[in-house]
């Protein structure tokens, strides 16, 4: 249990060095929409823009749940055991499995962010890449709950 | 798979959620070998009749598989 509580440990600094991260970004985000000329601006650069600053608000508030949720867990030997038994369950590992856990997790990141920089470039493959991943995310996540209702 | 866990944690006045604490798992898959929607793999199968002090064909029916 103590190598868990280490990874725990490390999983929280990762988590508050992401929503460190997330908040200098989206402070750029804010900063950048502000000193924007809209006159010129067309109605895809402020999808793109309003994009970018969701997934960055998204990141941040993933992030700050994660801290919580890890540091309630570290303090209490209970609540340490059932999150070790959460994560290696072999039933919940099975149907993460099934629902294609972890390479839809890892396509879908690497398609948005190529969705966000072919944003700049062309807007229909950013809306085609995003609708995608949505699609796909919405896919895993009904074979999950089917396995979860039947396993 | 027919299994006798809710019998022995009943004996024993356990939850399921304190059985899973003691085995490594979760309330939810204590649930689903108990209802037989799961079948549990040999490690947890082990872990669960260590548990209980018995072996795993005293605590897993395993007839049903020799019906072909």
């Amino acid at each position: 249990m103590e190598k868990f509580r280490t990874k725990v440990k490390r999983r929280i600094a990762i988590s508050s060095g992401m929503a460190f991260i997330a908040m200098v970004l989206g402070g750029i985000n804010i900063y950048s929409i502000i000193i924007t000329d809209h006159s010129s601006a067309t109605h895809s650069d402020g999808f793109v823009a309003g994009f970018q600053f969701g997934l960055i608000v998204s990141i941040f508030g993933l992030a700050v749940f994660d801290i919580i949720k890890l540091s309630l867990a570290i303090n209490d030997e209970t609540k340490l055991r059932i999150l070790y038994n959460k994560e290696h369950d072999e039933r919940l590992i099975a149907i993460r499995n099934k629902a294609g856990a972890p390479m839809i997790v890892i396509t879908s990141i690497m398609m948005i962010i190529a969705a966000i920089i072919a944003g700049y470039f062309n807007i229909i493959v950013f809306y085609t890449l995003i609708v995608a991943v949505a699609a796909q995310l919405l896919v895993s996540a009904m074979v999950k709950l089917y396995c979860m209702k039947t396993m | 798979m027919k299994t006798r866990i809710k019998e022995l944690r009943k004996e024993r006045k356990l939850s399921q959620e304190e059985l899973a604490l003691a085995v490594g798992t979760t309330r939810q898959t204590i649930t689903s070998i108990e209802v037989g929607k799961y079948t549990a793999s040999l490690v947890l199968a082990y872990k669960i009749a260590h548990f209980f002090g018995l072996t795993i064909e005293e605590v897993f029916d395993f007839s049903e598989l020799n019906e072909f």
